[in-house]
């Protein structure tokens, strides 16, 4: 019955679920560093480095997931030792940055350029005025944004599949080969899984973002 | 002098907005500048602190020129009021006038706030300590904003008129504040069509036009027997309510 084979293979969907949600945490982890440092430099740096933030972006949003997963991992354990779960990191993460930076630059961008001022004005210089000003203020606006970032990535996890990360999606493949499990039902599972972690992510940013909200800054009716 | 400020030239593009503006300020000492829109007021007072580093001319505090060098520790001197507030909309208003002196002067967290209650007090806003800058009106936010200032224990106060985004009715409230602060002896360099303000608490009024002082002296003076037409012509636009 397919439906003890779904309880009796459970273990190993929690497990590629976790694997999947790690792979999420350390993607985006990646990315809100990388793709904060990005921004900061794309909005306040000498025009040099502005130049090759944009040429990251340009080619870490130009080339398919899929692409660069298989180039992290064919191309780069060549030289390099790392399993497939570190090539998915970098491949995903770097990609994520590029996007994570675009969010950042936009809400650096519409900080009024008075804040800036005044906080250089009291002596502060660029770096202070940039952490302890700008920064704060940039981030609230970048959590309802980023939110659909959340969602993407947490759906490309299901890409690292190929370069052989056991995560959801493939403990998915595994059962049902192992099996001869009913393809619909095992698929409808996981699927559901994936939607019940998108919705928890998007709920728990969405509460951090009002609770972040300041006065006068809410943006957003009630969901 | 506290302040000397030399032959500023300042252009933007190929339009030169200052031409050559050269005054000082005693320790103590108010000053107004007038002048139509437009004429670089705002630009002159951004050069004062290097907001805006001047093409030419040079400027000095307590006898020091100011320089790229020196820029964070001078303007730690020369505070600046800003026309539309440009409070710290992320951080309560006690926090506003705090941070300065936390990550400044090197206050610890609680002599920072002891020091800001004061400051808020001085400028009669204790009771909105907590409040975000949305939350107050326009007076209250530019009042917070001139604590801000204060909290930096500054030489020399540069305002750039700093009641023109406010109501006609809340304007008063900060230029009380503003004669209270001259008269305990701030130095204080203020853009502002106030002629209220210029009777009771300047020394000087300097009148500018097209990037170029056209004429100053004492409020008497300038606003009983201008000596030139433009100032005169000035003058009767903004007495007459008239937008200069
Ligand atoms: N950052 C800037 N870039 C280009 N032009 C500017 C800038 N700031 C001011 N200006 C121009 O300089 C002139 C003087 O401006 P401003 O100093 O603000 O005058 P005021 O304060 O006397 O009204 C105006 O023509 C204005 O458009
Ligand atoms: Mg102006």
């Amino acid at each position: 019955m397919i439906f003890e084979t779904l309880i009796s293979q459970m273990p190993y969907l929690a497990h590629g679920l976790a694997v999947a949600i790690g792979l999420l945490v350390c993607l985006l982890s990646l990315g809100l560093v990388l793709g904060l440092i990005l921004a900061i430099l794309e909005v306040y740096g000498h025009w040099s480095l502005r130049l090759a933030c944009v040429a990251f972006e340009r080619v870490f949003r130009g080339i398919p997931a899929i692409v660069l997963l298989l180039l992290f991992y064919y191309g780069v354990t060549d030289y390099i030792d790392m399993g497939s779960f570190t090539a998915a990191v970098l491949a995903l993460g770097l990609r994520s940055a590029a996007y994570q930076s675009q969010i950042f630059r936009g809400a650096f961008l519409s900080v009024p350029i008075g804040q800036m001022m005044a906080a250089r004005a009291m002596g502060m210089n660029k770096l202070q005025a940039i952490r302890d000003i700008v920064l704060p203020q940039a981030l609230r606006m970048s959590i309802g944004p980023w939110t659909n970032e959340f969602s993407s990535e947490l759906k490309a996890t299901s890409l690292a599949y190929v370069i052989g990360v056991v995560e959801l999606t493939r403990q998915a493949k595994y059962i049902i080969s192992n099996t001869q499990g009913n393809i619909l039902i095992v698929f409808g599972v996981v699927a559901l899984m994936y939607f019940v972690v998108n919705r928890a992510g998007n709920w728990a940013l969405y509460r951090l973002e009002n609770r972040l909200a300041l006065p006068g800054f809410e943006h957003r009716g009630d969901a | 002098m506290l302040l000397r400020v030399e032959n500023i030239h300042k252009s933007y593009g190929a339009v030169e907005i200052l031409k050559g503006v050269s005054f000082e300020m005693a320790p103590g000492q108010s000053k107004v500048i007038m002048g139509p829109s437009g004429t670089g007021k705002s630009t002159l007072l951004r050069c004062v602190n290097h907001l805006s580093p001047p093409d030419q001319g040079r400027i000095f505090v307590e006898g020091e020129e100011l320089t790229a060098k020196n820029l964070n520790t001078m303007r730690q001197k020369v505070a600046f009021v800003f026309q539309d507030f440009n409070l710290f909309t992320h951080l309560r208003t006690v926090e506003n006038v705090a941070i300065g002196p936390r990550k400044l002067r090197g206050f610890s967290k609680s002599a920072a706030l002891d020091l800001a209650y004061k400051e808020l007090d001085r400028v009669g806003l204790s009771d909105r300590a907590d409040a975000y800058p949305a939350e107050l009106s326009g007076g209250q936010q530019q009042r917070a904003s001139i604590a801000r200032a204060l909290a930096m224990e500054p030489k020399l106060i540069l305002f750039d008129e700093p009641t023109s985004a406010l109501d006609p009715e809340l304007t008063g409230e900060v230029v009380s504040v503003m004669n209270k602060l001259a008269s305990e002896g701030m130095t204080m360099l203020v853009v502002s069509h106030e002629i209220g303000f210029a009777r009771k608490a300047a020394d000087e009024v300097i009148f500018m036009e097209g990037g170029k002082i056209i004429e100053q002296g004492p409020p008497s003076q300038l606003f009983e027997a201008p000596q030139q037409d433009r100032t005169r012509a000035f003058l009767n636009v903004i007495e007459h309510g008239g937008d200069a």
